[in-house]
C-alpha cells in the first residue's frame, strides 16, 4: 500500500513491458517451445519429399538436405522396402511437435491470463482509490468498458498474436536457410510477392484503422441508448414517448450497421486482394518449379517441399490483416487503461498523525471554502464548531451546500482553503481511511451492495453478531420489514433480489451506520423517503442514544431538526443563521419562515386538540 | 424469480424449428442469400481443384522428357484464381451484409417490443439482462446465420469435392485416406463442446467481473465512507482468480485438441505416402497423383474443424436465439384491443372533430373511476381488494398511509402501467381497456420519487414533456415550479448537461426538473408519487401555491408524507392493506380523530412534549403566522 501515489503517464508499450514483469519467463518458454514445434514441422514435409524423390521415384542421391534426411532414415533402398517407416516417422514427428505446441499454449495462456488478471486487479484497486472528483467527471459505462473489454482485447492479443508474430518471424528465419540450401532460384521465386503483400497489408490497415474505432464507438452508442431507455423506462411510459424512443434508437442502430458495412466493404477488398497475391505467389512457385523440372534442374520432391513451405509461410501473411488489427486495437486499449492508471490517487498526508486514545468526535470548521471545478464556490467561508456528543442540524434550500459539507468532512473532496479540525487535528494531516472510519454515514440516496440485507448491515462492523445486526435494524425501524421477507435477513438486495423502496433503503443504510458505532454520525437527508410516523419512531430511538455520539444531520422536516443542540442555516454556500432552535425560531429569517410553514399545520392540530379534549 | 434471467439454460440438441424461425429473419435479404451460397460452393470447388492442377502440371513435366508447354496449366490456374478471388469478395460482402442487416433488424424489433411491454415484464428482468438481449445476443444470432452458414456450406462442399476426387483418382487409397475423417469429426465435436463449456464459464465470470466493476463505481462513496477498499479488492480478486483458472483451462483444452487433430492429419498423409508409394513403385500410380494425395490428406483439418465449430456454436447461439425470439414473441399484456384498433383506424385522421380523441371518444377526461378493483402482482399476494374510488376533473386526491399499503399500486393502475386483476377502471364511464393506450398515457403527467433524467441538457429534459414546446414555454414551466433560479445559476443555464441519469444535479434539483417536465406536458391527469420529498420546505411551499392553479380542472393524485403537501387536497384517503380506511378533507379527518389524526398528531405530540411548541408560542402569537410569507 506504500505506492499509493500517482504513477507517471507511461507510454502504452512501456506499460505493457511493466505489466509483463514476472511473466517474461513464461513467454520465453512459449517462444522456445514454438521454435521447436516449427523446426519439427519443417522436417516433416522433408521426410515425405525425400521419400518421394529418392525412394519412390528412384532418382540418384544428390547433395541436398533431403538426401541427408534419407540417409538418417537408413538410405533409399532401406526405405523403399519399408515405406511404412517414413509414414510412421511423419506421424511420430507430428506427435512430438504436438507436445511442444501444448507447452507453448500452456505458457502463453498462463502469461497472458496472468497479465490480464493483474491488470484487472490493479484497475479495480486504482479506481477505488481515485478521488470522488474523478468519478464525477468519468462515465461509468466507459470505465467499465475499459476495465473489461479493453483488458480482454489485450489478453487476446497477448495470448495469440505475440506468439503468432514470433512464430512467423521464426518461420521465415528458419525456413530461409533450408530453402536456400534446397534451391536458391526457387527461394527467390517464393519470396517475390511476400514483400508486396506485406506492404499492401500494412498500408491498407493503417488507412482503415480509424474505422475500427468508429464501429466500436457506434456500438457503444447503441448500448448507451438501450441502457438509458431501460433505466428511464418509467419516464418513457409516463409521457407515452415510445415512438420518440424508437426513433431515437433507430439512429445509432442504423449508424452502427452502416459503419460496420462500410468497414466490411473495405475489408472485402483487402481480403480478396491479399488472397490474390497469395494464390499468385503459389502459382508462381508451382509453374516455375514445373518448368525447372521439365528442364531437369529440379526434383519433384523439392518442388513438393517448396509448396509445403510456402503454405506454411503464407498463412501468417494471410492473417496479417487480423494481426495488425488486433495490435492496433490493443494499443488503443492500452492507452485507454494507461489513462486510468495515470490518474493520481487520493493524496496521503506527508506525515500522518494518528491521534492517541479514543476519538471524541469534536469538529471545528473555520473559513471553509470549496468549489467544484470552474463554477461558483459551493462552500464560501463557513465556520462552526460541534463539541463532542453534540447534535448539529444543517438546513437550507437545494444546492446550498449542505451535502458538500458532509463530503468535505469525509474528505471525499479536498477543501481549497480554511480548515477543518477533528479533535483538534487538521483533516489534511490525518490518514483518510482512519478519518472515514470515525464517521457513520447515511447518504441521501444510499447505496446498498448486491449482498443479503444482513451482510449489507454487517458492512458497518466486520464480525458483528446477528443479534447486534437485528438490534441496529430495530433502532432503524426496519427489523420487522426485513423479517416480513420470505428469506428475512438473507434476502438479496438488488436486481436479483427484492427491490427495496427508497425509505427501506434509507433505513437499511441507517442500520449499517448505527452498527458501525462510530464517534460521529452523519445523516444527509437520511429519512426523506420515510413516512412521518416511522421517522418519529426512529428519531425517538436515536435520541435515546443522544449525548454519546456527535451527530450532524441534514433534513427538511423541522421535526427532525428541532432536537439539535445547534442549527445552522445555509444559503448559497454561506451560513445565514445559526443558533439553537429557540433562538432561530424567534428571529426573522429563513428558519422562522420554514418553521412557520411547517408549523401552521401543527398549530391547527393543536387548536383542534385543545378545543376538543 | 420465475425464469432466473441471468442463468443461461442451454439445450443439448439443436432445435430445428427454432432455427427455421431464426432463418426466417433472413427472408428480406434473399438477394444476399443466393450469392452467399454460390460463392461458398465456388470457393470449395476452387480450393479442391488447385491440387489437381498441381498434379496435372507435375505429371505432365515428369512424364514428358522434352520441353512441355505449360501455358494451358497456367491459364487454368489463372481462371481458378480469378473465380476464387471474385467469390471471396462476394462471400465477404454477402455474408457480412446479411449479418449486419439482420442484427440491425432484430435489434430494432426487440427495442420496439421492449417499448410495448408492460411493467410487469420488467419487474423480474434486470436491466443488464435486457441490454445483452439487444446487443450481444442479436449479434451472435446474426453472425451464426451469416458466417456460420457460409462456413458450413464451404466446409461440406470442400469435403465432398475432395472425397469425390480422391475416390476417383484411386478408390482404395482414397477410402483409406478418407477413413481418418470420421474420427476427426468425432474428436473435433468432442473438443469443441468442451471448449464451448469452458468459454461459457469464462463468460459467466466475465459478466460477474463486469457487475463487480459497476458496483464498485456506483457504490464508490459508500465504500470510501465505510473504508471497504481492502475487502472489496479481496472479493474482486477471488473473482478474477476464478476467471483466470477457467480461462487457463480453456486454453489447455485447445492446446491438447490441436496436436491431436494435426496428428490425425499426418496419419492420413502417412497412409497416402506408404500405400501410394508402394503403388507408385509398382507403376500403378503416377507421382503427381501421390503428391496430390498427400496434399489432400492435410486438407481435411480445416473444413472438419469448421463444421464442428459451427455446430457447437449453433448450440450455444440457440440459447441466444431462444431468448431473442421469446422476447419478440412476448405479446404485450397491456395493449389496444382489437375493437380499439378498429376505432383507431376509423377515427385517427386529421379531419376528425377537434373534441374527439384518436379513438373517436371525447378528448376531455371528465372522470376516473375504480370499480371493484382487485390487484395482485405476479407473486400472487393481493395488494388491492374491492377498491372503489371516483374522481372528477378538478379534484385532487391525496393518498397517505404506511409504505407497502398499496398507494403506489393505485397510481400505477390509474396510469395503466398495470391492469386490474379484477373489476375495472373507467374513464368518462368507458372501461379504460376500450380506450387507446397511447392517447390515455399521453394525457398523464407523472413525477416520481426517484426522479430520472436522461443525459442531455436541462432544456432537453424538460422538453421531453412536450416535444414541440418552445424555449419560452420550457422556461415558463421551470419558473412555475421554482426551478428557473437554480437552472440559471448552473454553468450553462438551460444548456447545462445533467450527466448520466442526471447525476450532476442534486436529488432535489432533479425533482424540480422532473416537475417542470410533467407540467410542460399539460396533462389531464397529474400524478405525484413522493415528488417533493427531497425539496426544501420553502421551495416546496412555493410549488404548492403554483400547483393549486395547475391542479385546477385536472384529476390529480398526490402521494406524500409531508402534511403541507397533502392538506390542501380535496379528498384524503388513508390507505392500509389495500383498502380505504378513511376518506375526507383534512379538517374532517382531523375532527374524526381516527387514523389520520393519529398519524399526524404523533409527530406533533412529540414536539409538544419536547416543549418546543411552547417556546414558539411564547415568541410569536399564532395569529401572526401566515403561510404567505
Amino acid at each position: 500500500m506504500a505506492n499509493r501515489q500517482s504513477q507517471p503517464t507511461a507510454a502504452p508499450l512501456a506499460l505493457l513491458w511493466q505489466l509483463m514483469r514476472g511473466f517474461r519467463g513464461q513467454y520465453a518458454w512459449a517462444i522456445a517451445a514454438l521454435f521447436v514445434f516449427t523446426a519439427i514441422n519443417y522436417i516433416t514435409p522433408l521426410v515425405a519429399s525425400a521419400t518421394i524423390d529418392f525412394a519412390i521415384s528412384g532418382k540418384p542421391a544428390e547433395n541436398v538436405p533431403t538426401t541427408r534426411i534419407l540417409a538418417l532414415m537408413g538410405g533409399a533402398d532401406f526405405v523403399k522396402e519399408r515405406l511404412w517407416f517414413p509414414a510412421l516417422l511423419m506421424v511420430a514427428l507430428t506427435m512430438i511437435a504436438g507436445v511442444f505446441n501444448y507447452v507453448k499454449g500452456r505458457c502463453a495462456a498462463r502469461a497472458s491470463d496472468g497479465i490480464a488478471r493483474r491488470l484487472k486487479d490493479r484497475l479495480y484497486d486504482h479506481l477505488q482509490h481515485l478521488p470522488a472528483s474523478y468519478h464525477d467527471r468519468a462515465e461509468t459505462g466507459d470505465l467499465i468498458q475499459r476495465c473489461t473489454s479493453d483488458v480482454e482485447t489485450l489478453r487476446l492479443a497477448l495470448s495469440t498474436q505475440v506468439v503468432e508474430v514470433s512464430n512467423a518471424t521464426l518461420l521465415v528465419l528458419t525456413a530461409l536457410p533450408i530453402m536456400v540450401l534446397l534451391d536458391g532460384r526457387m527461394t527467390l521465386v517464393s519470396f517475390t510477392l511476400v514483400l508486396p503483400i506485406f506492404l499492401f497489408g500494412y498500408f491498407y490497415i493503417a488507412r482503415v484503422k480509424h474505422l475500427f474505432r468508429e464501429v466500436d464507438e457506434a456500438e457503444g452508442q447503441v448500448t448507451r441508448v438501450v441502457q438509458e431507455n431501460l433505466t428511464g423506462l418509467r419516464v418513457v411510459r409516463a409521457f407515452a414517448r415510445q415512438e420518440f424512443e424508437i426513433d431515437k434508437f433507430a439512429e445509432p442502430n442504423k449508424l452502427y450497421r452502416d459503419r460496420s458495412l462500410k468497414l466490411l466493404r473495405l475489408m472485402s477488398w483487402y481480403w480478396s486482394t491479399s488472397d490474390l497475391f497469395v494464390v499468385t505467389q503459389q502459382g508462381l512457385v508451382l509453374f516455375t518449379g514445373a518448368w525447372f523440372i521439365s528442364q531437369g534442374t529440379l526434383t519433384v520432391g523439392t518442388l513438393f517441399a517448396f509448396i509445403m513451405f510456402l503454405n506454411m509461410l503464407l498463412w501468417p501473411v494471410r492473417q496479417m490483416g487480423r494481426t495488425l488489427t488486433d495490435f492496433g486495437k490493443s494499443l488503443v486499449a492500452l492507452t485507454r487503461m494507461g489513462e486510468i492508471l495515470a490518474e493520481p490517487e487520493e493524496s496521503a498526508p506527508d506525515v500522518s498523525v494518528l491521534p492517541k486514545g479514543p476519538p471524541a468526535g469534536a469538529i471545528e470548521v473555520r473559513d471553509l471554502v470549496f468549489g467544484h471545478g470552474e463554477g461558483p464556490a459551493a462552500i464560501n467561508g463557513i465556520s462552526f464548531t460541534v463539541e463532542a456528543g453534540e447534535t448539529l442540524a444543517i438546513l437550507g434550500p437545494s444546492g446550498s451546500g449542505k451535502s458538500t459539507i458532509m463530503h468535505l468532512l469525509l474528505r471525499l473532496y479536498d477543501y481549497q482553503s480554511g480548515s477543518i479540525r477533528f479533535d483538534g487535528h487538521e483533516l489534511r494531516d490525518l490518514d483518510r481511511q482512519w478519518l472515514r472510519s470515525q464517521f457513520g454515514v447515511v447518504m441521501q440516496e444510499p447505496f446498498l451492495f448486491s449482498k443479503s440485507i444482513g451482510d449489507n448491515i454487517r458492512l458497518g462492523r466486520h464480525g458483528a453478531a446477528s443479534d447486534e445486526i437485528s438490534e441496529a435494524a430495530r433502532v432503524a425501524d426496519i427489523h420487522d420489514t426485513i423479517n416480513g421477507f420470505p428469506s428475512g435477513y438473507a434476502t438479496l438486495v438488488g436486481e436479483r433480489g427484492v427491490t427495496l423502496s427508497g425509505g427501506q433503503r434509507q433505513r437499511v443504510a441507517l442500520a449499517r451506520a448505527l452498527l458501525q458505532d462510530a464517534p460521529v454520525l452523519l445523516l444527509d437527508d437520511a429519512l426523506s423517503a420515510v413516512d412521518a410516523e416511522t421517522e418519529a419512531t426512529i428519531l425517538d430511538a436515536l435520541r435515546r442514544r443522544h449525548g454519546k455520539r456527535t451527530t450532524l444531520v441534514i433534513a427538511h422536516r423541522l421535526s427532525t431538526l428541532a432536537h439539535a443542540d445547534k442549527v445552522i442555516v445555509l444559503e448559497h454556500g454561506r451560513i445565514i443563521q445559526h443558533g439553537t432552535h429557540e433562538e432561530l425560531a424567534s428571529q426573522e429569517g429563513l428558519y422562522r419562515r420554514l418553521w412557520t410553514i411547517q408549523n401552521s399545520i401543527e398549530n391547527e392540530l393543536l387548536e383542534t386538540a385543545t378545543k376538543d379534549p | 424469480m420465475k425464469d432466473e434471467p441471468q442463468e443461461d439454460v442451454f439445450s443439448e440438441r439443436l432445435d430445428l424449428g427454432l432455427w427455421a424461425r431464426v432463418f426466417g429473419h433472413a427472408r428480406p435479404y434473399k438477394r444476399l442469400l443466393v450469392p452467399l451460397a454460390i460463392s461458398a460452393v465456388v470457393i470449395a470447388l476452387c480450393d479442391a481443384t488447385f491440387a489437381l492442377v498441381t498434379r496435372w502440371a507435375v505429371d505432365d513435366v515428369v512424364g514428358a522428357h522434352s520441353a512441355v508447354n505449360l501455358w494451358p496449366h497456367v491459364i487454368v490456374y489463372a481462371v481458378l484464381t480469378a473465380a476464387l478471388i471474385a467469390s471471396v469478395w462476394v462471400f465477404i460482402n454477402s455474408a457480412g451484409g446479411l449479418a449486419n442487416h439482420m442484427s440491425h433488424d432484430i435489434r430494432a424489433e426487440c427495442f420496439k417490443r421492449i417499448q410495448q411491454l408492460e411493467f410487469a415484464y420488467f419487474d423480474h428482468r434486470p436491466t443488464g439482462w435486457l441490454i445483452s438481449r439487444l446487443t450481444s445476443d442479436c449479434d451472435k444470432l446474426a453472425r451464426i446465420i451469416s458466417w456460420g452458414t457460409l462456413d458450413l456450406v464451404w466446409a461440406v462442399c470442400l469435403i465432398a469435392v475432395i472425397a469425390v476426387i480422391l475416390v476417383a483418382l484411386h478408390p482404395v487409397l482414397g477410402l483409406l485416406v478418407l477413413s481418418v475423417v470420421p474420427p476427426l469429426v468425432f474428436i473435433s465435436a468432442f473438443f469443441q463442446k468442451k471448449l464451448l463449456l469452458s468459454s461459457r464459464e469464462t463468460r459467466k465470470y466475465n459478466s460477474m467481473i463486469t457487475a463487480s466493476f459497476a458496483e464498485a463505481l456506483q457504490g464508490l462513496r459508500t465504500s470510501k465512507a465505510l473504508v471497504r477498499e481492502k475487502e472489496n479488492l479481496g472479493e474482486f480478486q477471488r473473482l478474477s482468480s476464478s476467471m483466470y483458472e477457467v480461462s487457463i483451462q480453456n486454453a489447455l483444452q485447445s492446446a491438447v485438441y490441436i496436436p491431436i487433430v494435426l496428428t490425425l492429419g499426418s496419419l492420413a498423409a502417412g497412409i497416402a505416402l506408404w500405400r501410394g508409394g508402394v503403388d507408385v513403385t509398382g507403376g500403378k500410380l503416377s507421382l503427381g497423383t501421390l503428391v496430390a494425395f498427400i496434399f489432400y490428406a492435410g486438407q481435411f483439418f480445416n473444413p472438419v474443424n469448421q463444421i464442428a465449430q459451427v455446430l457447437v456454436q449453433m448450440q450455444g447461439a440457440q440459447a441466444a436465439g431462444e431468448r431473442v425470439l421469446s422476447l419478440l414473441a412476448t405479446v404485450p399484456g397491456i395493449r389496444d384491443s382489437e375493437a380499439v384498433r378498429q376505432r383507431l383506424e376509423e377515427w385517427d385522421k386529421p379531419d376528425r372533430p377537434a373534441d374527439l380523441a384518436p379513438d373517436g371518444y371525447p378528448r376531455e377526461i371528465a372522470s376516473l373511476e375504480f370499480r371493484h378493483v382487485d390487484f395482485s402482482y405476479e407473486d400472487g399476494e393481493p395488494v388491492l381488494r374491492d377498491f372503489n374510488l371516483t374522481v372528477d376533473a378538478g379534484q385532487t386526491i391525496a393518498l397517505v398511509g404506511a409504505s407497502g399499503g398499496g398507494k403506489s399500486t393505485i397510481v400505477n393502475l390509474a396510469a395503466r402501467f398495470y391492469e386490474p386483476t379484477g373489476g375495472s377502471i373507467l374513464v368518462n364511464g368507458h372501461d379504460l381497456r376500450d380506450r387507446s393506450l397511447e392517447w390515455y398515457q399521453s394525457n398523464l403527467g407523472i413525477v416520481l420519487q426517484g426522479p430520472h433524467l436522461f443525459s442531455g441538457s436541462v432544456r432537453e429534459n424538460i422538453r421531453y414533456g412536450r416535444l414541440d414546446a418552445t424555449d419560452a414555454e420550457i422556461e415558463a414551466a421551470a419558473l412555475s415550479v421554482n426551478a428557473d433560479g437554480f437552472i440559471r445559476a448552473l454553468e450553462n443555464g438551460y444548456d447545462t448537461d445533467v450527466g448520466e441519469g442526471g447525476n450532476r444535479l442534486s436529488t432535489g434539483q432533479k425533482q424540480l426538473v422532473s416537475f417542470a417536465r410533467a407540467l410542460l406536458s399539460n396533462p389531464r391527469i397529474f400524478i405525484m408519487d413522493e415528488a417533493t420529498s427531497s425539496i426544501d420546505t420553502e421551495t416546496e411551499q412555493l410549488i404548492q401555491q403554483g400547483l393549486k392553479a395547475i391542479f385546477k380542472g385536472r384529476i390529480s393524485f398526490v402521494i406524500a408524507h409531508r402534511l403541507s403537501t397533502i392538506r390542501t387536497a380535496d379528498r384524503i384517503l388513508v390507505i392500509e392493506k389495500g383498502r380505504i380506511l378513511e376518506s375526507g378533507t383534512h379538517d374532517s379527518l382531523i375532527a374524526a380523530k381516527g387514523h389520520y389524526h393519529a398519524l399526524y398528531t404523533h409527530q406533533f405530540r412529540q414536539e409538544r412534549d419536547a416543549g418546543l411548541l411552547e417556546s414558539v408560542h411564547q415568541s410569536q402569537p399564532a395569529q401572526q403566522i401566515s403561510p404567505s410569507t
